[in-house]
């Protein structure tokens, strides 16, 4: 069965083209968006909801996009903008309008990539102690008293200290923009 | 310690541990922290993405099939299917079964949807695995307790381990099954599919029926040092029972029976440990050394069906889709689809449904409608196929398959009608539940006492007027029944199952024909 065959028996909600689609396309997608929320939980949770609302909308819509993924991926940024604005304030829909999968996913690809360059040189300004804060506790994932421990330091000043790098590199990523 | 320097710290835990931080901490309430969460984020994208635990795209294909809402064609499809029934361990089922299998008449789900609930199934969909000691405690109508059994049960995906209190080691690793039986010093090797003996307290099926049913959450306590929230679910027709979820990890974590018989059962989780590295070893067959095999045809999984059929002498009828895995036994042939099993016999003697099952037409011949199996005879076979795809595979197998129409009514027909008081029915259903008078879920008993109790209303001594014999169920389409009769006053006896219309309602006689 090809790919718009799928697709089609997926959108009636046939369960075992649901399962092909999403063997074939969850972990590009689930790394798009673990890649803007950082943690395993949320990401899972926002893929489903990806799914869910792509097919429910395509149905609705009769309609079958092109590049699937491409729609998928802008799909989760309007979820994950939704998220982050319902934290706020509850209820805003998906703006499904204004989608146009591939150039929001060559845009966003264009962004991560950029944003990549940007941090990397961002660290490099910070002083060393700094740099060895942010890499202990956020990129290798040491507790607070591990951290505290290889550092020679206390709790409380670990907390300080990786609070004072993360003001630094958002003012030095702030320069950038 | 500054709040500030607090929040960011916590929620930098939160994404180490990969969870939604959130969830757990609360919003930024300031852009200045905003910026630096935000910032935290954009330093962790140096490193690799944790990737979901095993199992995790078929876990997400379910939760959305589950969400997305099926085609009307694919609903007229289904309208026969509607109700579900789930394995347990069996001797622990022995005991939840009766309470929990209720078909579900309608779907409750959106109007008592709570978010306790919500929290849960979404909980269980992204269970991958877990390990756990279940106590299961009866409790009497004096208030008295005691400790039944105390199991310890290891799961991930369709794999399972579970030790009893005597050292009794059940596994199943999707590709062989087996006991150890430390008192006896054996290991039996056992049939992998189909199996009815999975884990005790179906996390799953919890969930499932906790939204299903109406549903009310009545207060939070303590359960083995967790903060639950203590939910009672009232399954229609039923008595209510209730459920307790874990605050923190949203899963069920004790599960309390009805007072039936004066006697009510718990189960409870007195530990859990949730998505953990479990040691792989667990699901691996050794044979403890001093152990002796003991082997029943516990059956092979081959590669091709030709080999299935070498092995059993059958040539078994196949449906298009090819099965996930084939099991061949001596005799008889077993195709696993994972939540449908088919199993290929040869046919001996008559074939008899049982006796409250709901009839149909497969292959010319009479098809068997109980929960969620069907069987029938094709080609000198017996064909059982169990399971949520049993009527799209029954069709692949029999062009001709016909589930017994319910929208049908068979039972205005009836030139008098018995008048039906709803709460002695209700009673009977109750009593029915507790295990008392079984006979009333079979039409064909219910028909045979009531046209006997009309010959001889005083009440049924010694050989009845009307014998056994005389009654034979004419239609069945597991909703309405008719009974005809070869002797005496009545015809033709009109029945229904007026409480719950699935193998756990029992009949009532709304109607008859006199001869």
């Amino acid at each position: 069965m090809n790919t718009v065959d799928l697709l089609e028996k997926a959108k009636e909600g046939d369960q075992k083209a649901i399962g092909n689609i999403c063997r074939d396309t969850w972990e590009p997608l689930y790394r798009f968006i673990y890649f803007k929320v950082q943690n395993r939980e949320e990401a899972e949770d926002i893929t489903q909801e990806t799914y869910v609302k792509t097919l429910t909308y395509l149905r609705e819509h009769q309609t079958s996009p092109d590049n699937f993924l491409g729609f998928m991926k802008t799909v989760a940024l309007n979820v994950l903008r939704d998220r982050w604005r319902q934290k706020k304030r509850r209820g805003i829909p998906v703006n499904f309008e204004a989608i146009n999968p591939k150039e929001a996913a060559i845009q966003d690809h264009q962004k991560a990539v950029a944003q990549r360059i940007q941090l990397e040189k961002a660290l490099t300004k910070l002083s060393a102690d700094r740099r060895a804060i942010l890499d202990l506790r956020i990129i290798k994932g040491y507790s607070v008293a591990e951290t505290a421990k290889l550092l020679g330091k206390t709790e409380a000043a670990v907390r300080t200290a990786q609070y004072r790098a993360l003001q630094a590199l958002a003012r030095l990523l702030d320069e950038h923009e | 310690m500054n709040e500030l320097e607090k929040k960011l710290s916590d929620y930098i835990d939160d994404l180490n541990a990969e969870r939604e931080p959130e969830k757990h901490q609360g919003v930024a309430d300031t852009p200045e922290l905003e910026n630096l969460l935000s910032t935290a984020r954009i330093v962790r994208t140096l490193r690799e993405p944790a990737m979901p635990a095993p199992g995790y795209p078929e876990r997400l294909a379910q939760a959305v099939a589950h969400k997305i809402p099926k085609s009307k064609d694919a609903e007229q499809k289904m309208i026969h299917v509607k109700s579900r029934r789930t394995w347990f361990f069996p001797s622990v089922a022995a005991l939840v079964a009766g309470l929990l299998l209720f078909a579900v008449l309608s779907n409750w789900y959106g109007l008592f949807n709570s978010n306790a609930v919500y929290a849960m199934e979404k909980a269980v969909a992204q269970l991958s695995n877990y390990h756990g000691i279940l106590e299961i405690r009866s409790q009497n109508a004096a208030g008295e307790e005691w400790l039944i059994r105390r199991i310890e049960i290891w799961s991930e995906g369709d794999k399972y381990a579970v030790r009893q209190d005597d050292g009794t080691l059940t596994v199943n690793n999707g590709t062989q099954k087996w006991q150890v039986r430390t008192q006896s010093k054996e290991v039996a090797l056992l049939p992998v599919a189909p199996d009815s003996t999975k884990t005790g307290f179906d996390l799953r099926d919890e969930a499932k029926k906790a939204k299903e049913y109406p549903h009310t959450v009545v207060g939070s306590e303590r359960i083995a040092g967790r903060l639950a929230e203590k939910l009672k679910i009232s399954p229609p027709g039923g008595l209510p029972y209730y459920l307790w979820i874990d605050t923190e990890t949203n899963l069920p974590v004790q599960l309390q029976t009805a007072m039936q018989n004066a006697l009510q059962t718990t189960y409870t989780f007195t530990s859990f440990e949730p998505n953990i590295q479990l040691d792989s070893q667990i699901f691996a067959y050794q044979l403890p050394e001093g152990y002796k095999v003991v082997e029943k045809d516990p059956g092979q999984l081959v590669a091709t069906v030709e080999e299935a059929a070498a092995i059993s002498g059958l040539t078994p009828l196949l449906p298009e889709e090819a099965p996930v895995r084939i099991f061949a036994f001596q005799d008889r042939i077993v195709l696993d689809y994972g939540d449908t099993t088919i199993v290929e016999t040869v046919a001996q003697g008559s074939f008899k449904p049982v006796a409250d099952s709901a009839l149909g037409v497969a292959a010319g011949g009479l098809l068997e409608v109980w929960g969620e199996r069907l069987r029938w005879r094709q080609e000198k076979l017996e064909i059982q196929v169990e399971g949520e795809q049993r009527e799209e595979l029954a069709r692949q197998i029999t062009a001709d398959l016909k589930l017994p129409n319910n929208d049908q009514d068979l039972v205005n027909k009836a030139q008098i009608k018995v008048p039906v008081d709803m709460e002695i029915v209700k009673a009977d259903q109750e009593q029915v539940d507790r295990g008392s008078s079984p006979w009333q879920l079979d039409p064909l008993h219910v028909a045979f006492t009531f046209v006997n109790l009309k010959v001889t209303p005083e009440g049924i001594q010694g050989e009845p007027e009307v014998p056994f014999s005389a009654f034979k169920l004419a239609v069945n389409n597991g909703v309405q029944a008719v009974v005809q009769t070869t002797r005496g006053p009545i015809k033709k006896v009109y029945l229904e199952r007026l409480v719950r219309q699935d193998e756990t309602g029992i009949w009532s006689v709304v109607g008859y024909d006199p001869r």
